[in-house]
This record gives structure tokens, sequence and C-alpha cells, in this order.
């Protein structure tokens, strides 16, 4: 025990004497996680919107000129061509819109509010085709009424001269029923409610659990990665398996003082992007620092193995976009459930993908440990599976045994 | 008193994939003794030196410390220096002696203790609280030199412990091994300075994988007939061609 607490705490004086390390464990995910923020969490911006050929057009009052210019084709054509707007509305039947189209989010924005407006038009149609309705039923209407005085003099006739005849006819027409009166249409709206999380969640509300996920695997197998790395190209190993010192007690070691940097790195980010960032949580803060703190154990004992077979640190860092970018994309920040089966299948093999969604699970859905018990137990079993392996490594290399 | 051996190798082979590193080598180990491994640079004498320690695996042959197979135990008795400083760059010269010290069984007081004896040893006694990074190459092989030492072993195992520093330094070493030994330890030392050598009580000259000589270095010189001891490397490249 007395050598895992010496090799934990040579690390974390190590650490503390490298600042900038220091500086990139814990400012760096700050800042970026800021950035981030700002970029997904700000109001999404209206369209610049245009219209031509509106002079004679019978739907201009569906197009506000608070939501689109009037142009000349001309003026619209240079200002799309510039970038100035991102779409104009042809209002020469049959309607057509242009759009710029090089940003599909804002080609999504611009179609958003021209769906609108088109929405607007057709309740307009079915205005005008509802008046022209009345119109011919009221005729229709006066017409059977002019029938009805024919036949009501008719029949007084008839009963004058030949009442059998009219009392026959009458037990065989068919009875005619009065149509209701029709019902005035109820408005339709939307009664929304949700099961998780409410209307304001914005999309770094659920990119937030991913993110602090991300940014601790990153930095932890960083730093853990090079550090070991440096153990082994430094001879320092060596020294070390010249020791007395047991192959466990140097992973272990390796954890343990590691791991008091990530309980203080989880700790201010996860507080960061509560009580700073404001995220949505409804979570405990302690559920969410236990799964950081078993994630950062599977990034760090992922990257001593990696460093074993990296020669320098420049290697090292080759291993980012092939262990690290993966998981990024299918840690469940994006939807993988289109994805082919074999895509979803690595997935299923990434830490990450464990720790966003139990992070998903205790910050958005609230659900304790009942919820997050599993995706830890898997991220333990990865951490327990990536350490063994490092102590095996360890004991092939160093022939002596106890 | 019965001599004891605290390193005995025998018919050592290692090789790297077509490179015969080690080809039959045995050697042992009086105690008391320093032992000098000399040879051109790639004779195999770190290789030797860490098959020896227990870091890297013979391909066949067997290796003894204290006269008992190698076990974890053995090496709180062992002082190994490597060729590179191995020390921890981010921390200081006092940090960097705690560690190893610690990772030997040392603890409290006794630690604290032989932390300082062993940096006025090396003329380091000045700079504990200095940060290694800023020591220059001379002070970092000592402070490696001192990190061996730190938990008094029985055995010493330096590689080339004396490679870029000036002579005065060197002399000062020198004067530290004769008085190690002179308290009871054993010391193997590689080197390819030549000067050294005759401060070996003996040497064993490694060459392409073979020890082809071993003795006291007088010995030797009288028994080849030659000026020094490095003039035997030519004479066995000579007969080596006359076969």
């Amino acid at each position: 025990m007395r050598n895992l607490f010496a090799m934990a705490r040579r690390i974390i004086r190590q650490i503390v004497n490298d600042k900038r390390t220091l500086a990139l464990l814990i400012i760096a995910p700050l800042l970026i996680l800021t950035l981030v923020w700002y970029i997904f969490g700000a109001k999404t911006s209206e369209p610049n919107l245009a219209i031509i050929h509106y002079e004679s057009s019978d739907y201009l009052s569906a197009f506000k000129s608070s939501d689109y210019d009037r142009m000349s084709p001309l003026q619209a054509r240079q200002a799309l061509a510039d970038k100035k707007i991102d779409a104009y509305v042809d209002l020469e039947k049959p309607v057509k819109v242009h759009l710029e189209g090089s940003d599909p989010s804002r080609n999504g924005l611009a179609m958003n509010t021209i769906q609108k407006s088109m929405q607007k038009i057709q309740q307009m149609t079915i205005k005008r085709m509802k008046n022209e309705l009345t119109g011919v039923i009221k005729a229709q209407q006066k017409g059977i009424q002019a029938q009805q005085q024919t036949l009501r003099q008719m029949s007084e006739a008839m009963q004058r001269y030949a009442p059998g005849a009219l009392a026959a006819i009458m037990q065989t027409a068919p009875k005619t029923e009065q149509p209701k009166a029709p019902q005035a249409a109820e408005k339709v709206a939307l009664d929304i409610s949700y099961l998780h999380g409410n209307g304001d969640l914005n999309t770094f509300d659920a990119f937030g659990p991913a993110m602090v996920g991300i940014f601790v695997f990153l930095f932890i197998f960083m730093i853990g990665g090079v550090s070991f790395l440096r153990e082994r190209t430094t001879g320092t190993l060596d020294r070390l398996m010249a020791s007395p010192i047991k192959n466990y007690q140097i992973i272990w070691g390796y954890m343990l003082g590691f791991g008091t940097f990530v309980i203080i790195q989880s700790f201010v980010l996860t507080c960061y992007i509560i009580y700073v960032l404001n995220i949505y949580t409804i979570g405990h803060l302690l559920d969410v620092l236990i799964i950081v703190f078993i994630l950062s154990f599977s990034a760090l004992s992922l990257s001593i193995l990696l460093s074993t077979l990296a020669s320098n640190e420049l290697q090292m860092f080759q291993f980012i976009p092939i262990v690290i970018v993966p998981q990024v994309f299918l840690s469940g920040l994006f939807p993988i459930d289109t994805l082919p089966g074999w895509v979803q299948a690595i997935g299923k093999l990434m830490p990450i993908h464990y720790s966003t969604e139990a992070l998903r699970d205790i910050m958005i859905r609230g659900i304790g440990f009942s919820g997050w018990w599993f995706d830890g137990l898997i991220l333990i079993l990865f951490s327990i599976i990536f350490i063994v392996i490092n102590v095996l490594v360890i004991r092939r290399a160093r022939p002596v045994t106890d | 008193m019965t001599v004891s051996y605290p390193v005995k190798g025998e018919h050592l082979h290692k090789r790297y994939k077509n490179q015969v590193v080690l080809n039959d080598v045995s050697l042992t180990l009086q105690e008391g003794e320093i032992y000098g491994l000399i040879g051109p640079s790639g004779a195999g004498k770190t290789t030797l030196v860490r098959i020896l320690l227990g870091l890297e695996k013979a391909d066949s042959g067997t290796v003894e410390l204290f006269e008992k197979r190698p076990t974890l135990n053995a090496f709180r008795s062992l002082g190994y220096m490597a060729q590179s400083d191995a020390l921890y760059n981010e921390l200081s010269a006092y940090h960097n002696l705690e560690f190893f010290a610690s990772i030997q069984g040392m603890h409290g007081k006794e630690k604290k203790q032989r932390i300082d004896e062993v940096a006025k040893a090396v003329d380091l006694d000045k700079d504990l609280k200095k940060n290694v990074s800023n020591f220059s190459g001379g002070m970092k092989r000592r402070l490696s030199l001192a990190a061996a030492l730190v938990h008094s072993p029985r055995l010493y195992l330096l590689d080339e412990p004396t490679v870029g520093l000036d002579p005065m330094i060197r002399r000062k070493l020198w004067t530290l091994f004769h008085y190690l030994k002179g308290k009871g330890a054993t010391i193997i030392v590689t080197t390819h300075v030549m000067d050294e050598v005759a401060q070996c009580d003996r040497v064993g000259l490694l060459s392409e994988g073979k020890i082809i000589a071993e003795g006291a270095p007088k010995e030797l010189i009288e028994h080849y007939g030659v000026s020094s001891v490095e003039d035997i490397f030519i004479v066995n490249e000579k007969e080596a061609a006359k076969k």
C-alpha cells in the first residue's frame, strides 16, 4: 500500500508542478464549454427573406413586410448572390422559392418561415372557396324554395281535385331528413406535455451531459497517456521495475494519482455548467460526479494501455483521431438510431457512449441510481479489463516474479 | 567466511530478431568487488546488465541474484542506474530521491536522513530544492546515481555512470565507488572509458556478444603482452582474422 501511495503522491506532485498541464486539465474544458454554450445555446436567428412579383398577387397579405423585403427580381437575385438574403419567393403563379442553399441550417430556417406563409395562403384559398360555395348553396336554396312553392300549389290543387291520388303519393314518398345546421369549426390547438425536460430545453442542454464526458475523457486520456509514455521513454519505468514495487501498484498508483485530479476537474466542470452556464439539470450533482469519475478511470486505463503501443508523444496523439473522435460522434451527441447496425455496434464499444447515456438520465431525465447503475457498471467493466491488460503487459516486460 | 556471489549469470543467450546480442555469456561476481564490463558500443553491455537485473528475459540461461532466483524482494538490495537519467523532470531533486526511497520501502526519519546523506555524497546537497528540469547534464547524472544509492543496496548495477561527466566529477564518483566497496558493496560498472578500467578489481571484455577475456586488468595486460586492456580487443580481432 505504501508503494501505491508513493506513486500517487509523486503523480500529484508532478501535475501540480507542471502549471500548464494543470491549466489544461482544469481551465481548458471550461473555456471550450463556454464556447459551445454560446454556439448551441444561443437563440436561433431570423432568416432574411424577400418576395418578388408581389404587385399583382392575391397572396401579398400572407407575406408580412416585417418578414419579407419587397424587391425587384434583379435586386433579389443580386441580394441572394451576395448572401444578404437566404431566400426569395416568386409570387407569380405557381409560387416559386429560390434558396441560397449553402448552409443547411439557414435553409431550414428560411423554409420554416416560408412554409408558415404558405399555410396562410392555403387558409386564404380555403376561405375564398368557402365563400364561393356559400354563394352556390344560397342560389340553390332559392331554387329549392321556388320549387317547394310550386309543389305546395300543386298539392293544394290535387287536394281539391283528386284527394285519393295525393294520399297514395304521400305514403310512397321517401321521408327527407332535415340536414343538421353546420357546427362551427373547432379551433385546433395542441396541448403539449413533456415527459422529461421542458419546452425551453435548447441544444446545449442536450449536448451538455455528453460534453462533460467527452472533455473529461479527452484530457485525462492525453495527460495520462503521455505521462505513462514518458515513464517508459525516460527510463523511470525501468527503475521502477528494478525496485520491489509490484506491477499492480504501478497501475493503481496512476489510477489514484490521476483520480484525485479527476475529482477536482469533474467537480469544477460540473459546477460550472450547472451553476454558471445554467444547464438544465434535475439530477443530483453527486450522481454526475460518480459517473464522471468512473469514466475517467476507463479513459486513464485505456490511455496507459495505448501508450505501450506508442514510442513517442506524437504517436500518442495519433490515437486521438482514432480513439476520441469516433467516440464523440457515436457518443449520442448526434442521433445514431438510423446508422447501419455495425456502426451502432462500434458505438456500443465506446466508454463515452455509456457516460452520455448515464449523464442524460441523471441531468435531463432526473433518474437516480436505478437509471445509471447499468451504464456505470459497464464503464467499470471497461476499466477493469484495461487495468488487467495493463498489469499483464507490465508483467510480460518484467520476467521477475514474486 | 565463505565467498558469496551476488550475481551469477550462466550461459546467457539473447537475440533480437536475426541479430545475436549475447552468445553464451557466463558471468559471476564476487562479493565486495568492482567488476568492469567493457567493450565497444553495441557489444551487448546494456542488454547483459538488463538481463542480470531481470528487466529483460534471456532466451536461455539462468540468472541468480544473491544465490537465488531473482525475486522482487532481491531488488531491495539492488541499486540500478540506467544509461538514461531516468528522473522526473517536473519534480525537485529532493522529491525525486524521496520517491525512489519510498518505493524501496524507506520512510520517516530514516528516509530524510538518507536523502541528505546521498545528496552530500554526489555534491548536490545545495540543489535539492531545485527542479530537475533546471539541472545541467552532469547534475542529472549525479542525481540519477544518488537515486540508485538512496536505499543503501549491497549490489550496484551502474550502466555507464560517468558518461558525459567532466574529469573532476568522474574522479569524485570513483572515490565514492571505492568507498561503497569498502563498506562491502559489490559493483558492476559498464564503461567504454579505458582509464576507468584500471580502477576495477576485475574486468570482463565483451565483444560481439561474447566475453573474450576476463580477469584483473594487470594480469590481462601481462597475459596478452599488450600495453593496455584496450589493445586486447585489437589482438582478439587479429586472431579472428587469422582464422
